[in-house]
Formats: structure tokens, sequence, C-alpha cells
């Protein structure tokens, strides 16, 4: 009976609870302490967060008890801190200190305890932004403008008595930037920026942190405007761009002065005078334009044998001044026609023997009227290009149509042939005998000399052979010689006293007939026959018939050494276009040049094939 | 001045040999490092001695927070011992000012025996703090390092307030008071628990301590040396 009495008050009891449960009314919620904070280290404050509130108005107690306690109490100040929270003021706050606290939430339906939390004052301080910040732009004079940036302590936070010690940080950017520029200031209450942007509007907070503590949140933003017009930026900046322009300027025109002529010519190249070949402007203006155009004889004459076939050339010594010589048709030619070739000297390098200006030209057999145009070695000239090689380049330009004996470059190797300047020889001997016979044609009459001369003083730096009286022409004839070999552009004047001198001189020529070039670079010449009865004293008109010249070899100063085709027997002629050329140059009162030269004869000859030739290394000694 | 003139000498003999002494005198003077309170030049050098003292003071507290925390999160997570560790600390018996007016009020020579007292008692724990560590299984060198610096920190930071105290106050020497530690046996027990518990409770008692000195100090100058005018 107990038990059925008992079971049912339970069983109303239930019922009642889950009438009440139905209606959706529920004890509270259980409630958390979730922070707790000290602005000063002197009071804190602690809020809780509730639980559900089951439904019925619920009640929430924080009480507390402190370490070394036993009395429990309650929160002094629910309001202050606002809802939910506890303030603990300074009577009630102590320092170095655990609080342990818990909140109870009570409803009709019943309570709810939160967990207990410890809390030391000491270690939650998290004081207020910072106060009254202020912004100002200083433009002291000679110096850059600076932002002063001023602020006050958080009025709460004791730090004059040292209780709180607070370090400070700021922050600014410029209005639109995404980016905020943070400085640490330290203790101190105000700061500096100097790198500003001018005419911006700059956003700057401030925050603060105790000793030992948290930071604060950052102050409300304070904003100022950067004026603008930074006039001695402008003026520094005008300044430098000045001084940077005219020492510009100055080094432009100590460059242009130092380099002012060579600047000119790169801006202003030089019009390049005529490069023909054997062109003389000089003759050109004397208007000797016989001489001239023979000048452009054909200057290659291939001493390898793949020009063997090309050439067919002959030396036309001709008497007769108004004699045009012409060439030989060269099948290698095929395109120039009669275009003289211009005597290049400057070209001489790199151009075999078949640059050389035709040697003999036929017309060094006229001394009275033009100068007959032969080609005086280019070897003369060249001995000073030891360097080019003698490849045979086959230049057409010098087979001159007008049959001009090309000269071979005396260039260093040993393709190169001698020629010869025999052709301008007034003696019977060949023409290829010696240089020597060249140089008196040379020398002939001074006053045709001269125009050579002058071309030859021009062109020549060294006249550093003596011009005695004696030996005048030779003297002239040396220097030229000289003056020749030193320079590349001398084909042409080399060519021209020859004929000039062979004009004067008066000396017939011989007419040679190249007939082959070997491999070697012999050039086999035939005399040619003439009818000029000038000639006769070269008694070498019967021998005529036989080759006369044959590229032995080459000296090192591009000398062609020249030996007598073997099968020829004219010894004595050679030796008598010595013993001339020896006699005359004697007369010479010139250098040891002239001296060696003319001692040269005798020493420079060789026996091979029994036939004398001379050694040209020593016509190149006398020639430098 | 001393002076070992003869009355019978000639004053002028005397007087020369008065100047001489006394210039000698005059130069050991100034260059004595300690003064009496009140000279000037002391000055400057209390607040130098302060200046460090501060400095000290302020890194052993950062540095035991720091190993607090770091043993914290190591070993004591979900241990609950922070509800053991009430009123646990060695030196509460010392009655320290327990928030701001109180300190105020405690005359500036009372604190800083306060403070002296605060640091012998922790010369002891500190050592055996050091030496205990050490011999933690998986000594952990965070801890290790900067109780070894909080040690030695210590023993300068005593010496300089000694020197402070002997300025302000010189001739007095108090008996040396400080608080016994005996919390040696609870490092040393063989439980794991007890043991960890034991270090937490120094090492929060020592956050606790250093800080309350880096804050009496730091009191202590502002009053001192810039007159509640920081």
């Amino acid at each position: 009976m107990k038990d059925n009495v008992a079971s049912t008050v339970v069983l109303m009891l239930l019922l009642f609870l889950n009438i009440r449960l139905l209606n959706g009314e529920s004890p509270p919620g259980k409630p958390t302490i979730f922070k707790c904070r000290s602005p000063e280290k002197e009071t804190f404050t602690c809020w809780w967060r509730p639980g559900t509130d089951g439904g019925l108005p619920t009640n929430y107690t924080l009480t507390y008890h402190k370490e070394g306690e036993t009395i429990t109490h309650e929160c002094p100040d629910y309001k202050t801190s606002g809802p939910n929270s506890c303030y603990f003021s300074k009577k009630h706050t102590s320092i170095w200190t655990i609080y342990i606290m818990t909140v109870n939430a009570t409803n009709k339906m019943g309570s709810n305890i939160s967990d207990p939390r410890y809390v030391d004052v000491t270690y939650i301080v998290e004081p207020d932004p910072p106060e009254n910040l202020t912004l100002e732009v200083k433009q002291p004079e000679d110096r850059k403008p600076y932002l002063w940036i001023k602020w006050f302590p958080p009025t709460l936070v004791d730090v004059r008595s040292g209780w709180l010690t607070l370090q400070y940080e700021i922050r600014l950017k410029p209005e639109k930037a995404a980016e905020w520029e943070t400085h640490f200031a330290g203790q101190q209450t105000q700061f500096k920026i100097l790198s500003l942007y001018p005419g911006q509007k700059y956003l700057v907070q401030v925050r603060c942190k105790p000793d030992h503590g948290f930071w604060s949140n950052w102050s409300q933003e304070s904003s100022i405007q950067i004026p603008s017009d930074f006039t001695m930026k402008d003026t520094t900046v005008w300044i430098f761009v000045a001084i940077l322009s005219a020492v510009i300027c100055l080094i432009m025109v100590w460059a242009v002065a130092l380099k002012g002529y060579s600047m000119v010519t790169c801006i202003f190249p030089p019009v390049p005078g005529p490069k023909i070949k054997g062109f003389d402007t000089h003759l050109l203006e004397k208007g000797k334009s016989e001489e001239l155009l023979s000048a452009l004889g054909c200057q290659d004459f291939p001493p390898t044998s793949d020009c063997e076939d090309l050439l067919v050339e002959f030396l036309e010594v001709d008497d007769n001044e108004d004699q045009q010589l012409m060439p030989a048709h060269s099948k290698e030619h095929p395109g120039q026609g009669v275009k003289p070739t211009h005597l290049d000297p400057d070209n001489d390098s790199g151009r075999g023997s078949c640059d050389s200006p035709s040697l003999l030209s036929e017309k060094c057999e006229e001394p009275r009227a033009n100068p007959p145009t032969f080609h005086t070695p280019k070897v003369i000239e060249q001995p000073e290009n030891p360097k080019t090689n003698i490849t045979c380049t086959c230049d057409p330009h010098s087979i001159n149509a007008e049959g001009k004996i090309h000269y071979y470059h005396a260039v260093g190797s040993k393709s190169s042939t001698w020629p010869l300047p025999q052709a301008v020889q007034h003696n019977p001997k060949s023409p290829y005998h010696s240089i020597d016979d060249m140089y008196k044609l040379a020398v002939s009459p001074a006053g045709a000399l001269t125009i050579l001369l002058d071309k030859a003083g021009k062109d020549a730096s060294r006249s550093s052979k003596t011009i005695e009286t004696g030996g005048e022409k030779k003297a002239v004839k040396q220097r030229e010689m000289e003056s020749f070999p030193s320079k590349t552009e001398k084909g042409t004047t080399w060519l021209l006293p020859q004929e000039k001198a062979h004009v004067i001189a008066a000396k017939p020529l011989d007419y040679v007939e190249i007939h082959k070039v070997n491999k070697d670079g012999a050039l086999s010449l035939l005399p040619k026959q003439k009818e000029n009865s000038d000639q006769t004293e070269k008694a070498r008109a019967p021998e005529t018939s036989k080759e006369y010249a044959k590229v032995s070899r080459v000296m090192e100063n591009n000398i062609l050494v020249l030996v007598p085709d073997p099968c020829a027997q004219s010894g004595a002629l050679f030796e008598e276009s010595a013993k001339e050329a020896l006699s005359s140059l004697q007369k010479n009162q010139a250098e040891k040049d002239m001296t060696c030269f003319t001692a040269t004869p005798s020493n420079c000859r060789h026996q091979q094939g029994g036939l004398d030739y001379l050694d040209p290394a020593c016509f190149t000694h006398s020639f430098h | 001045m001393v002076t070992t003139m003869d009355s019978k000498r000639s004053p002028r003999r005397g007087s020369l040999l008065l100047l001489l002494v006394s210039n000698l005198l005059c130069k050991n003077v100034a260059s004595l490092p300690l003064c009496p309170s009140g000279a000037v030049n002391c000055q400057v050098s209390l607040r130098d001695l302060f200046d460090r003292a501060v400095i000290l003071s302020h890194y052993i507290h950062n540095l035991s927070s720091e190993m607090f925390n770091e043993f914290d999160k190591r070993y004591a997570q979900g241990r609950g011992f922070i509800t053991k560790a009430i009123n646990s600390c060695h030196t509460s018996s010392l009655s320290t000012p327990e928030d701001k007016e109180q300190a105020q009020q405690i005359h500036h020579e009372d604190l800083l025996n306060l403070v002296l007292r605060v640091l012998r008692s922790w010369n002891d724990p500190l050592y055996h703090l050091v030496s205990e560590v050490r011999g933690m299984h998986e000594a952990p060198e965070a801890i290790l390092s900067k109780a070894i610096e909080i040690e030695e920190q210590n023993k300068r930071l005593l010496e300089g307030m000694e020197k402070i105290v002997g300025q302000v106050h010189p001739g007095i020497k108090e008996n040396e008071v400080y608080s016994v530690w005996s919390g040696l046996p609870s490092l040393q027990m063989a439980d794991e628990d007890s043991r960890l518990f034991a270090f937490y409770n120094l090492l929060h008692c020592l956050r606790r301590d250093s800080h309350k000195i880096d804050n009496y100090l730091k009191l202590l100058k502002c009053r001192m040396i810039y007159d509640s005018n920081c």
C-alpha cells in the first residue's frame, strides 16, 4: 500500500515536471565567465556569457573568494560594466592575489553554476587607447617638413607614479592606401614622421601596452592634410637638374673639342676621291689623258696557275707617244672593255700581283710625246707590303684593255713576280732587266718629273734621300722610289715618273709579250719584235724572241726575282743593262742607297740558268 | 685636513703644508664612488643604480613569465594545478603591499628592504630549480636556460639593491630577513604528478614575486628619482 502511494506521488511529480517541461521551461543553462580585464591594474571587470535561460527569467550572481581567504563575496557591482558583468572597484581589487569566482544562474526551474575561473589581476591588464591624439605638420626652414604626432596616455592609467609603464605604437597611412605604416614609439608620447607624400591626407592611430600586459585597442583615427607646396624640394630638384645639364654639356663640348675632327668626319665623311687604279688626278689636270688612261692599266698579273690562261699580255714599248697601246685582249677581262682600270695603290695589299699595274707600258718608248703608259712594277711600291698575299687574284682590272703588262704586287709570297720595268728601258736589254733602267727612265726630264714628283712629294713623307744636283734626276727618282714604296698610293705615281722619264729619256721601249705565267709565278715574257729602230742599240732585239723573265722567287720585301729564261742566252744583255744602270747611277751622288743600288747589280747577280739577274733585295733596300 | 704642524714652527710653512694636504684630500673625496646622502653627485649615481635595477627586474619577470607559460603549456595541461597552487608561495609570509595605495603608503626604505627580503628569499629556490630542471627527464632546454639566466640575474639584482640601500640608508644593516623555502623535497618527489605540481607551484610563485619586485622598484624609482613624475 505504501509503495503504491509512493510510486503514485513520484508519478505525479514527474507528470507535473513533464507538464512544465512540455511548456518549454527549464533550468538555466550553464553560464561561462569568458573575460576579465583590468584597464589600469587598480580595478577590473569580469564578463560572463549566460547559457540558455530555460524560458524563464534567470538571475545571475557572481560569487568569489580570494586566495588566502575563506570568505565568499558576491560581485560588488553588476552595473558599471554593463549587463552580465561584474565590476570590481579599487576597494575590492587586490593585486598579486588569485580570485576564484563563479557565476550562478538561477530561475524558477533551477539553477546552474559556472566553472570557477581563477583570475590574477596582475596578468589581465589591458589599458584604454591613448587620448588626445594631435597631428601637426611642421615646416622648419632649411629642413624638410615633417609630421609631428602627439598624444596622451589613457586617463585611467597612472604612469606618473610608475605603477604602470606604458609603451606606445603609432600607425599611419595615406587615406587611400591599403597598408598601414607602423612605428614603435617606446615610452615617449610624441613622434615625428619625415617621409611624407605631399598633397596627401594622412590617417593616424596610436595604441599602448603596459610593461607586462596586453595591447590596447587603436585609438580613433586622426587625419591631417599634408600641404603640397614643397617649394624647397622643387628648388633643389631644379638646381640639381641644371647642374646635371651643365655637366653634360661640358662633357659634350670637351669631347667634341678633342675629337672634333673625327666626329665631323664621322658625321660628314669626306667624299672619297676617285680610286681608279692607275688614275692620277694630276695627269688629269694636266690634260694628259693618254697617260692617265695608260696609267689605268691592267694591274693584275695572276701569278698562280689558275691565272695562267688568263693573261696574255704584251708589253708594248712605243716611242710614239700618240700611240695608244692596245692591250691584248684578255680572256679574263670580259666585261672590262677598254675601261682603264685604276691602279689602285690603296688596294695593293691582299691583291696579288694581279693587282699590280701594268708594268712596262708600251709607252715607255716615247720620250718626247706623252709619256708612254708603262707601269712601273708595282713591286717597287710594294716592298712595304710584305704581308699581302700574292695569291694571284686575277683581277680582271689588271688586264688592261690597253694591254699593259700586269704588275705583280711584290707581296711577300713567292708567287709574286718581279715585274722588271724593263719595258721602259731605253736600252735594248730585256725590259725586265733591271729596275735600274726604270730609274733611268724615271729620271729623264726633270720637268716631267716634277709633276710626278709633286705627287710623289705630296705622298712621300720621306724624301730623306737627298736630292743632289748631280744626280738630281736620280735623286728625284730615288725619292720617288722611296716614296713610292712607302705609300700604297704610289701605283700611279710610280707609273708616271717612269713614263715621264721614259719620255724624256727618249728611250725606246721594248715590247715584251707575256707569254705565260707559270704556276710558280714565273712570268715568261717574250720580247716583241718591233719596228722601232730606236731599239737598235738595244742589242737584245735578237733576243727578244726569248723569254726574258721568269720569276724565280719572291724576296722578303716583296721583290720579285725575275730570272731570265734559261733558254735565253742573253746574259750579256743583262750585263749590259746592269752596267748601264751602274754608270748612270754612279752619277748619282745620292745616298748609299744608290750606291747600294749601283752595287747591287753586281752583287745581286745570281747564276741561274747561265743568266744574270738582279737581286731585287737590293732594290728594295734602296727604296726604303 | 691633517696638519702636522708644530705650533712652534713658522706659520707660513704650516699654511703651505696645509694647502698641499688639503689638495690631495679633496681629490680623494671627489673620486669616492659612494657619497653620503644629500650630496649632489649622489643623485646621479642613484639614478643609474635604479635604472639598472629596473632593467634587471623587468628582464627577470619577462623570463619568469615565459618560463611559466612554457611549463604550463607543456606539462600542466588538464591537471588543474592552478586549483592547488593557492596560497602556496613561501614568500607569502612577507607582508607585501597588495595594491597601489598600500605600496605608496609604505616608506621607501621599508619598501627597499622588502624588496631585498624577497630577493634573498629566492636565492635558494632558484639554485635548486636549476639543478632539478636539469634532472628532469626530457629536460626542456628553453626552461632550463631561462632558469639559469634568472638565477644569474637575480644575484646581480640583489647586489644592485644592496648598493642602493647602502646609498639611501647607509650605515643601517638590518638582519638578513628572508623567507625560507622548503619546497625542495617536493621537487624531488618520485610521483611525477606531485613533482610536476611542485615545479608548477615554484614557477607560479616566481612569476608573481618577480612581478612584485619589478613593480616596487618602478614605484621607488619614480618616487625617489623623478619625484613621482615619471
